[in-house]
């Protein structure tokens, strides 16, 4: 339903033109979630904000850029297309693609009430009158599992507690009915049990409305309780694609690898925990060649650091950009 | 809300209790009082010796003799109850009757300016806010700053200048000479509107550039917020979206300056009225300080007073309105 090819995205500021998301592909089926991982600043949130044409006024598409969304109707979008202001735009944004974010208190509005901010979403996508509508956001904040709804509806954002909140942030995106929904770090910034809570919701909604979901996180325990397929970004690429299931079992990439062993786990307690060494580099001093060699172990001298790694498939449905899995660079099987 | 406003409504009476009485006390601050004044001007180079005993006289005939604390209350019920103002000496007659039509002028005068400091500023500061880096943006900067650095009775003089080359306004005053004393109707209102735009322009200018500069700010901190993206993301048409959710939260400094700007009015009306021939509060306060007059001399300054709490209170209500956290005590 969602087809990404080759965006790639700049932004012009006083240090120069630079490009935080580079050629990035990628799609999402119909019903299904994309787990899109990365540490802070590899991009993730820009590239969803693309989709949605929500970035900032100083920010380019470059003209490789392909976006096609199969809009509720059959119709297909070209997103990157669709003009500002326009009625298509307006329509796109929450009632086809919702978006949740990580801070559900920054993401209301403090000074309208839950409800006030849920009727205006359902208004605008569904056409329907004030009661409708009210009748409506009190349906979908049961939905999400708010007790007391017909009261909780009237209450503001500071009156719930954060649990409550991101229960609440979810039913307004869903409320508009979105095929598509792009969740944004939604558990981040939750205590651990609520955590699960929130992903087992959101599991169950996604089964009982059909939708699509995109999920960022930097966690890739989330993404295996969530996720059917796998997107890891570095540096404003996607260094490693795949059914969720295959990468953490047997990921391909280096990158990928680090994150895996970064994850702590009640196995190994004993052992000190393996980071993935060094820091994500700025954007505005982007390496040469791979953008991950500066950190990986397995670097081959005199090629990672020189070229640009392709797409390769190291198996069906698998996608890597790394030069380890290509025979003719490193000498080694690519299997 | 009405919680609020009744604990405001409260807040307010006892800050009028406490400014009248200082008010009061301002008022017999100074060396003397008008029975002295009146002594000097009636028999002062007339040869006649005025004794104690004499001065005493005309205090007691004027009801200056009691003590302070009686007078005060004197004064206030009068006030309160009748809406009597006391006498006023230097004019043998009421305050009322002195200060009558210089209060709604002054106040026609003060409102015209307010409105015309939020109607240009607010959405001017939206504007360069949105557009913010744009060439618009940095015109309306420079604008603004030439504002806030020409002095009120210069502007005063040039648009008097070009008001009368131009359209052919009427130099100065607040009335057409056919309507300077002719009783109110339709047509004397008229005339006050088509000469009060000056007068309010002036007094607005500086005002308008603060606070195209104050909102211009708050709205760029406002539009960065994510409940701005968020609202974006669910599909809100742009121009509903900046006044329903950054708009109202960045117009609360403005909102919580109302009471600023009403006093700052008031300092430089006297200017302004100087050049361009008003008649006004200010001028007759100066004379009345002068003049000792002191129940004209309160009347004005507790009207004044009572102006900017009131715009004050004013303020707090509007402000729980935008932003119902304050009224819920969070």
């Amino acid at each position: 339903m969602l087809n990404v090819e080759n965006l790639s995205i700049s932004f012009g500021t006083d240090e120069g033109l630079i490009t935080p998301v580079q050629g990035v592909s990628f799609s999402v089926e119909a019903g299904k979630t994309l787990g899109l991982v990365g540490e802070s600043g590899s991009g993730k949130s820009i590239t969803t904000k693309a989709l949605m044409r929500l970035l900032p006024g100083n920010a380019r598409l470059s003209p490789e850029t392909r976006i096609t969304y199969r809009a509720k109707n059959g119709k297909e979008i070209q997103v990157e297309k669709i003009k500002p202001h326009s009625r298509a735009l307006r329509s796109l944004r929450g009632g086809e693609i919702g978006m949740i974010f990580q801070e559900p208190m920054a993401s209301f509005s403090p000074v309208y009430s839950v409800g006030n901010q849920m009727v205006e979403a359902i208004r605008l996508h569904r056409g329907c009158g004030k009661r409708e509508a009210r009748e409506l956001a009190v349906e979908m904040l049961q939905k999400v599992g708010i007790s007391n709804a017909a009261v909780r509806i009237d209450q503001y954002p500071h009156e719930m507690s954060g649990g409550m909140r991101q229960r609440a942030m979810i039913a307004l995106a869903l409320s508009a009915g979105p095929a598509l929904l792009i969740a944004d770090e939604p558990t981040t910034a939750l205590d651990v049990t609520i955590q699960a809570q929130v992903l087992d919701l959101m599991r169950e909604l996604q089964r009982d409305l059909g939708m699509a979901m995109i999920f960022i996180t930097h966690d890739l325990g989330v993404i295996a309780q969530i996720a059917d397929e796998v997107a890891v970004m570095y540096l404003g690429t996607i260094v490693e694609r795949g059914a969720t299931r295959d990468v953490i079992r047997d990921p391909k990439h280096p990158y990928t690898q680090g994150l895996l062993k970064a994850i702590p786990s009640l196995e190994t307690l004993h052992d000190r925990l393996s980071p993935v060494p060094g820091d994500i580099p700025s954007p505005t001093e982007r390496p040469s060649g791979c953008p991950f060699h500066t950190r990986c172990p397995d670097a081959i001298n005199n090629i990672c650091n020189i070229k640009t790694p392709v797409e390769l498939t190291p198996a069906p449905g698998r996608a890597v950009r790394c030069w380890l899995h290509d025979e003719a660079q490193s000498g080694r099987s690519a299997a | 809300m009405l919680r609020f406003t009744i604990e405001r409504l409260v807040g307010m009476a006892v800050t009028m209790l406490l400014v009248s009485m200082m008010v009061f006390i301002i008022m017999e601050l100074p060396p003397g009082d008008y029975a002295d004044r009146y002594a000097f001007r009636k028999y002062s180079g007339t040869g006649v010796s005025v004794t104690e005993a004499d001065i005493q006289a005309i205090r007691v005939e004027l009801g200056l003799d009691k003590p302070m604390v009686l007078r005060y209350f004197d004064w206030i019920g009068n006030i309160v109850l009748r809406g009597d103002f006391g006498q006023a000496f230097a004019f043998e007659t009421s305050v009322v009757k002195v200060i009558g039509d210089k209060v709604w002028l002054t106040l026609a005068i003060l409102f015209t300016t307010l409105i015309i400091t939020y109607v240009v500023s607010i959405p001017i500061g939206i504007y360069a806010a949105v557009k913010r880096g744009s060439a618009a943006d940095y015109g309306l900067t420079i604008f603004s700053y030439l504002g806030l650095a020409l002095p009120n009775f210069l502007l005063a003089l040039i648009l008097l200048y070009f008001a009368n080359r131009w359209f052919g306004a009427d130099i100065g005053g607040l009335f057409s000479a056919e309507y300077k004393d002719a009783p109110w109707s339709l047509a004397k209102a008229w005339d006050l509107i088509k000469h009060l735009w000056l007068p309010a322009v002036v007094l607005a200018w500086s005002a308008v550039a603060y606070q195209i500069q104050t909102m211009r700010a708050t709205m760029s901190d406002e539009l960065n917020r994510l409940s701005v993206t968020a609202a974006r993301a669910r599909g809100v048409p742009e121009g509903k979206l900046l006044i329903k959710y950054p708009a109202r939260l960045a117009i609360n400094p403005i909102v919580s300056t109302i009471g600023f700007d009403v006093n700052r009015i008031f300092s430089e009306l006297p200017i302004v009225a100087a050049v361009l021939g008003l008649t006004e509060l200010g001028e007759l306060l100066l004379k009345a300080y002068l003049d000792l007059d002191m129940y004209v001399a309160g009347a004005i300054l507790l009207l004044l007073t009572f102006m900017i709490v009131f715009m004050n209170f004013l303020s707090d209500i509007l402000l729980a309105w935008l932003d119902p956290r304050i009224k819920l005590g969070a």
